[in-house]
């Protein structure tokens, strides 16, 4: 028998010391996190009313039952989904044409690099504050710019259709610059000898986009998209402010309808039970989107 | 059929400045039809710089750049009809080995079958068969070399540019690898441009060298005239390996007095070099040997090296360091003044001014 080696009693003292490590931070986990999460999951099975109080009520699916056969609850996923599809394609492909010409350093860039910014710095609140008083029907500058040529006030907020385009507007203007930001740093930590590889071998420069910028940033397009679009999920505030759901509910998203149901009618139970809903829509479009976008990944691998 | 032009890539007063700063002063060098041609020089001096104003990577400030007889100066990179092996390899990540090697063809259009053919014969001449569909990152650094060298192949470029393609390797592949590029190029006989900071890869492989020093061409000519004939003490030190030794001295009357010993010259020399001049005496390692013209040197070892087939002795002499190269039966122990014999027939002598070989 060998004797038991140094580096045997080393890894024998870290795999003791992990517990000292590791249990602090799961504790704080468990109870920042997870704990308001399973109070959540039980509520969501009562009915509780906090105005006028009703005593807690064990109801089990009921709620859920009555979410998924609400027109409203549908409605206001597609109109989430149809906002977020729209403004995180835009705010892709903006940014990133916006990223790619940064970084071929036009002049003045570095100024434009600040500016371009500058929207993501802003509270969504105040974007949609600005933009209300952007679309007014009769004050706004955007409404004037429409009448020149001869056409008629529009009342941007009250259509549907054109209330969503302002939504996905303003998403759009109000998060490109987070995508610049990425793909700027991603294209600035891409080899440029690889690029002048490509350029002596005379590869056009729109080729050279297509087979090997884009391919080489494929997977921090593909983490970008995505943060992009759970975060667009939870858009509340812009619609809250812009037109508040309206006219109807036909501009209603997701968490705005969770919103109006906990801090209009007080339904608690029914809160819980939408949050959950809406986690469970995430997870959904998130692991199509991911599905997806590994096929892609893998046809350049 | 290629127009075949004495000089192929023909360099004009080029000049390069980054900012305010010249780092190339006007330049002039003009690289032969088929010739293989090595640019050489301490790290900094400038040519990574001319290989890429030659690629088009790098404008020039000023001058005119031939290639073929045609002045493409101004021209992009793809327009020179160069492909360049870059010092970190360069290669697609995101491609396979065949990918890599094809990309280029594919995207000008290149009949289906003749990339095929020219892809099947590249890979087959660089031994890649077994990493075709592998990625550069899971490729060693030996074969992403040979990778990327396939890549420019398979082009049939007019001119190929190297940038220390061997600088990341171990030195047994480094010596393995040059004998394959210097074969390569010389059968499909394309005109080459090879920058290193390697003097023997400088000497093994180059039809001539060009010799670089702070962006200004000291010396151009083929491996055996820069070590027999260097024209100033720079070249000198910079060719061959180990380093010449240099003693300071002064010619008095058929000898050179370095303190308080003298040698003798040959008589070549002796009618050559005027009494009483200051100068820079100049003598290889390996030329402390017996020959007609010998002379001889005492100095005290402080190191001794036995390699096998030589032996190395670092020592002093008049208070300056001198590195000889003797035969293993030479009878020699540190701290014990020994003399050693000096072939005078290969004596260099420099100006100690200028540098300028006498
Ligand atoms: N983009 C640049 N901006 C400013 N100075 C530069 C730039 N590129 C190179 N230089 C300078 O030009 C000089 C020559 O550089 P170059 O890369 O040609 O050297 P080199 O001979 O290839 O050296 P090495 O053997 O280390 O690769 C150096 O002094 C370097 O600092
Ligand atoms: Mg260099």
């Amino acid at each position: 028998m060998y004797p038991v080696r140094y580096e045997d009693m080393v890894l024998t003292k870290i795999l003791e010391s992990k517990h000292l490590f590791i249990w602090p931070a799961f504790l704080t986990v468990l109870i920042v996190s997870l704990f308001p999460l399973v109070y959540a999951l039980i509520v969501s099975f009562q009915s509780i009313r906090l105005v006028p109080p009703i005593p807690p009520r064990f109801v089990g699916l009921d709620n859920y039952a009555e979410i998924v056969s609400s027109a409203r609850f549908w409605g206001s996923i597609t109109t989430t989904a149809i906002i977020v599809c729209i403004s995180v394609f835009l705010q892709y492909v903006i940014g990133f044409t916006l990223a790619l010409t940064l970084h071929h350093n036009v002049r003045g860039a570095s100024l434009y690099r600040v500016v371009f910014l500058l929207p993501m710095f802003l509270a969504p609140v105040c974007v949609a504050l600005i933009a209300k008083m952007l679309f007014h029907p009769v004050l706004g500058p955007v409404n004037d710019l429409f009448t020149i040529f001869g056409s008629p006030n529009i009342s941007f907020l009250t259509v549907p259709p054109l209330a969503i385009a302002v939504l996905v507007i303003v998403e759009t203007w109000q998060w490109t610059p987070f995508v610049v930001l990425l793909m700027l740093a991603g294209l600035q930590g891409l080899p440029s000898d690889v690029f002048e590889a490509a350029r002596v071998d005379n590869i056009s420069i729109w080729r050279r986009f297509r087979d090997i910028t884009f391919p080489m940033l494929l997977p921090l397009s593909i983490a970008v998209i995505f943060i992009r679009m759970i975060e667009g999920f939870k858009i509340v505030d812009t619609v809250f402010i812009l037109t508040g759901g309206g006219p109807g509910t036909s501009t209603e998203t997701l968490t705005l309808f969770a919103y109006n149901e906990g801090f209009k009618k007080f339904n608690m139970g029914m809160t819980s039970a939408l949050s959950f809903m809406f986690l469970i829509v995430v997870i959904v479009f998130g692991s199509v989107y991911l599905a997806a976008a590994q096929r892609i990944v893998r046809r350049y691998k | 059929m290629r127009k075949v032009f004495m000089n192929h890539v023909e360099l004009k007063q080029v000049s390069k400045s980054f900012g305010g700063i010249q780092v190339i002063p006007p330049l002039d060098l003009s690289i032969r039809s088929g010739e293989f041609l090595v640019l050489v020089g301490p790290s900094g001096c400038g040519k990574t710089t001319t290989l890429r104003m030659v690629a088009g990577l790098e404008d020039a400030s000023g001058g005119e750049i031939l290639i073929s007889g045609v002045n493409v100066t101004n021209n992009r990179p793809g327009e020179r009809d160069c492909s360049m092996v870059f010092q970190n390899y360069a290669l697609y990540p995101h491609m396979s080995v065949r990918d890599n090697i094809s990309y280029a063809m594919r995207v000008h259009g290149v009949e289906k079958s003749e990339i095929d053919l020219r892809v099947g014969d590249a890979i087959k001449l660089l031994g890649l068969e077994d990493y075709i569909d592998r990625k550069p990152r899971s490729l060693s650094g030996g074969q992403r070399q040979r990778v990327a060298i396939g890549r420019a192949l398979v082009r049939k470029p007019q001119v190929f540019l190297f940038d220390e393609p061997l600088s990341n390797l171990d030195a047994k592949l480094r010596v393995e690898m040059r004998t394959e590029i210097k074969l390569l190029q010389r059968k499909l006989g394309t005109t080459a441009i090879y920058v290193t900071h390697d003097q023997m890869e400088a000497m093994t492989m180059a039809d001539r060298v060009v010799v670089m020093r702070a962006g200004v061409i000291e010396q151009v000519d083929s491996p055996i005239t820069l070590y027999e004939e260097p024209i100033n003490q720079f070249v000198a030190s910079f060719i061959g390996s180990p380093a010449m030794n240099f003693m300071e001295g002064f010619i008095n009357d058929g000898t050179v007095v370095l303190g308080d010993q003298q040698v003798t010259l040959s008589p070549e020399d002796a009618a050559r070099l005027c009494s009483a001049t200051p100068v820079i005496f100049g003598i290889r390692p390996e030329h402390f040997r017996r020959s007609d013209h010998q002379s001889e040197l005492s100095l005290t070892p402080n190191v001794v090296e036995p390699l096998g087939a030589h032996t190395l002795i670092l020592g002093s002499l008049e208070g300056q360091k001198i590195t000889v190269q003797v035969d293993p039966r030479f009878e020699v122990e540190p701290d014990i003044r020994c003399t050693v014999p000096i072939d005078m027939s290969q004596a260099h002598f420099f100006n100690p001014t200028s540098g300028i070989r006498l």
